[in-house]
């Protein structure tokens, strides 16, 4: 009797002590940076408050503060730039990355990003994000993103179902579609020029359109044996859209329109269809009180029938200059927690999923998108949109977006809008030293 | 030691050295990066002398490098017009006994210490097309003839631009030509009147004249900020819509962001030469206009 009571008594001290240690080793751990300041610059849309949690939480527990600069999306990448250029970068910086994007955003990754090789949240990102987080098999940036379709067209189906409208399949269906639109006085085509990035997904989403009508035209264009310009099948989509500009289908002033107010636009039914997320469906019906239903259809223009497969989003990278390295590892380490990825996921309305490996999260996936997910053929979805799928094509976004307004108003010529683009991919590849443009 | 002399030589040397470190000297270096292909990959590859390359490329591009200049000018002149002659008149309405001068001196300076992100903020939101302040009061008031898409409308962007340029501007001109009129004897005023003088007699003949010192300060600020706007342009339009109301610095910026430094400070160059060339021609004339009288 008396050898158990000692053992026990030994137990209990021996447990006590241990909880103790873990306490102190804890408290250590989170001690360590306290007082420190995380900075994070971002553009705007990337983070919103869907980690304002999350970062209240990380601050509570490592006794640091945050600092979240967030940028105007149309600011963003030139702050960015000078930023890093002038080693003047925050703690932790973010870019919407491809899988060429490490090498043509960034340039030298080596100077700029901490390498994160070998973390164990590597297992969490999904193989097909990897590529957008690493070069010369490194891991550099973390890409928590849904998988949602992306960019689609997002239609009010009660309002179509009321007028006896049908959802379109081709350009020709579409214009006459809008046509009837607009003659109700409805906005068909919601387009937030004034944004900056908006109006280009209508032409890069459909990238299979391109590849379609001319095989090979992606490694082509990597490879530096093909243009932008006098694409027959590029030069189609621009002038179709030039042609709803004109015609007044995208809104009576779509370029001094930003899309602060789309989620009204589409529950006072003011608009009839845009190119949104998925999940932005349940953003209006969050954030408005519609009982509209909604729905999802392939973007028809250039008789498109591809779906925009895209294995990029914004991605976060921790500054290599940064004053706290570890104090970074440990944020990144904390936001792939399920914890917090549960957070991220519960706090955004934009959001129905997160595209992670982590079987305990509990995902919100929508009807709608599923229900639209099935109409999609497997071969459809083999092509990636072209500004993820060719190089340095993304970083001339808002320039191309900005030529496309030109265009719209006159300013310029649909073949000048692809020939800049590629002087601008020309200009990068030098940049990059990419042999293909030598 | 000559003795007229206040503060001995040596005083200037610090605010000479500080002026040769921190400004003299980046823009010389500025300059000589010009002819370099200086670049974000140029940590790899190092600087390299380019020669007149950089100069050849924005003569010869289609970005529109050219119209930026185009643009860049018509701002320097338009908006100083537009501001130097309201901010004049009102000056010589402060200082002519209005009531509750110091008031309306305060409310007029205000805007310009408004930092131009809010600027920017506040009249993108007063411009908007579809719910903005301006176009709402038009609607109110019935004047639906006047609503206009400020910010997207090729014909008006710019008179949108300029217009709350001057909005921010016209107070602080206004204020140096204030400490202008001051120094202007009240005895001259009192003996054109005698002999009488109109308002416009009176202008021509004394304010004018006797104010060449504050219009030449207003002038050489008001041109050099001119050539060199971008904060008001950035917060506004971006240099949209499309591409026209880019001035040579949003392109400078833009260059710069996209990691062609070397092309970039081609463009400062430029931008460089014409400020200078176009200040010390403006201190010259007004300098010797001074002088005769």
């Amino acid at each position: 009797m008396k050898k158990r009571v000692v053992s026990l008594a030994l137990s209990v001290a021996m447990a006590a002590s241990l909880t103790a240690g873990m306490a102190v080793n804890v408290s250590a751990a989170t001690d360590e940076f306290a007082g420190e300041e995380l900075s994070i610059l971002v553009s705007a849309g990337w983070m919103d408050n869907r980690y304002d949690q999350t970062i209240a939480r990380f601050e509570e527990t490592y006794d640091v503060t945050v600092d979240l600069q967030t940028i105007p999306a149309d600011q963003y990448i030139d702050m960015l730039m000078s930023k890093l250029m002038t080693d003047s970068c925050t703690d932790i910086f973010w870019i919407q990355s491809n899988p060429f994007a490490i090498e043509s955003v960034i340039v030298d990754p080596e100077t700029y990003c901490l390498d994160f090789t070998g973390a164990e949240w590597e297992a969490k990102i999904p193989e097909v994000r990897l590529a957008a987080c690493k070069y010369n098999d490194k891991l550099y940036g973390m890409q928590i993103w849904h998988n949602s379709p992306e960019y689609v067209m997002l239609y009010n189906k009660t309002l179509f179902e009321e007028n006896g409208w049908e959802v379109p399949t081709t350009y020709e269906e579409l214009k006459t579609l809008c046509a009837a639109i607009y003659e109700t006085g409805i906005t068909p085509w919601f387009m937030p020029g004034a944004d900056g990035w908006q109006h280009q997904l209508a032409f890069f989403q459909i990238g299979g359109v391109y590849e379609e009508a001319a095989p090979g035209l992606y490694e082509a264009l990597n490879n530096n044996e093909a243009t932008f310009a006098d694409n027959a099948k590029m030069l189609e989509v621009l002038e179709q859209f030039k042609e709803f500009s004109d015609l007044g289908y995208f809104g009576e002033d779509w370029i001094g329109t930003d899309s602060t107010n789309m989620a009204n636009e589409f529950a006072d039914r003011n608009c009839a269809m845009a190119v949104c997320n998925s999940s932005y469906i349940k953003q209006i019906q969050d954030e408005t009180e519609t009982t509209d239903e909604f729905g999802l259809f392939i973007e028809p223009l250039g008789d498109n029938t591809w779906f925009p497969s895209s294995p990029a989003g914004p991605t976060m990278f921790g500054y290599n200059k940064t004053e706290h390295p570890e104090l970074v590892k440990e944020f990144f380490n904390f936001v792939a927690s399920t914890e917090s990825l549960q957070e991220i996921l519960d706090n955004s309305p934009a959001y129905t999923n997160l595209h992670v490996n982590d079987d305990a999260l509990e995902q919100h996936w929508l009807p709608e998108e599923e229900a639209f997910m099935a109409t999609i053929a497997e071969e459809k979805m083999a092509v990636s949109v072209l500004q993820n799928g060719t190089k340095y094509t993304n970083d001339y976004w808002m320039n191309f977006g900005q030529d496309m307004v030109s265009y719209c108003l006159g300013e310029m010529e649909a073949n000048d809008v692809l020939i800049n683009m590629d002087t601008n991919r020309a200009e990068a590849a030098k940049i990059a030293g990419d042999a293909n443009w030598e | 030691m000559n003795k007229k002399k206040i503060y001995p030589q040596w005083f200037l040397i610090l605010p000479l050295a500080l002026y040769v470190i921190f400004f003299l000297l980046p823009s010389l270096l500025g300059v000589g990066y010009s002819f370099t292909d200086w670049n974000s990959r140029s940590v790899l590859t190092g600087v390299n002398f380019v020669g007149l390359d950089n100069y050849m490329a924005i003569i010869t591009s289609n970005k529109g490098y050219l119209s930026g200049l185009g643009n860049t000018l018509m701002f320097t002149i338009v908006s100083n017009i537009v501001k130097l002659i309201p901010a004049l008149l009102i000056a010589i309405m402060l200082q002519e006994g209005l009531r509750g001068k110091g008031f309306y001196r305060t409310i007029l300076y205000l805007p310009s210490i408004i930092p131009f992100v809010i600027i920017g903020i506040i009249f993108r939101s007063v411009l908007k097309y579809d719910g903005g302040l301006l176009n709402t009061f038009f609607e109110v008031i019935g004047l639906d003839i006047m609503k206009m898409k400020w910010l997207s409308d090729l014909n008006v962007v710019w008179k949108s631009i300029i217009g709350v340029d001057a909005w921010r501007g016209i107070g602080y001109v206004m204020t140096i030509f204030l400490a202008g009129l001051n120094t202007i004897p009240k005895s001259y005023y009192e003996a054109a009147q005698i002999d009488g003088a109109n308002f416009w007699h009176r202008l021509r003949f004394i304010t004018l004249p006797m104010l060449t010192g504050s219009i030449m300060i207003n002038l050489v600020f008001g041109i050099t900020y001119g050539l060199k706007v971008f904060d008001i342009v950035y917060v506004l339009t971006n240099g949209g819509p499309g591409h026209a109301t880019e001035v040579l610095t949003t392109y400078a910026f833009q260059l710069y962001s996209k990691g062609q430094y070397g092309m970039s400070s081609a463009l400062n160059t430029i931008l460089l030469i014409i400020t200078a060339i176009v200040g010390v021609f403006i201190v010259k004339t007004l300098g010797k206009q001074e002088v005769q009288q």
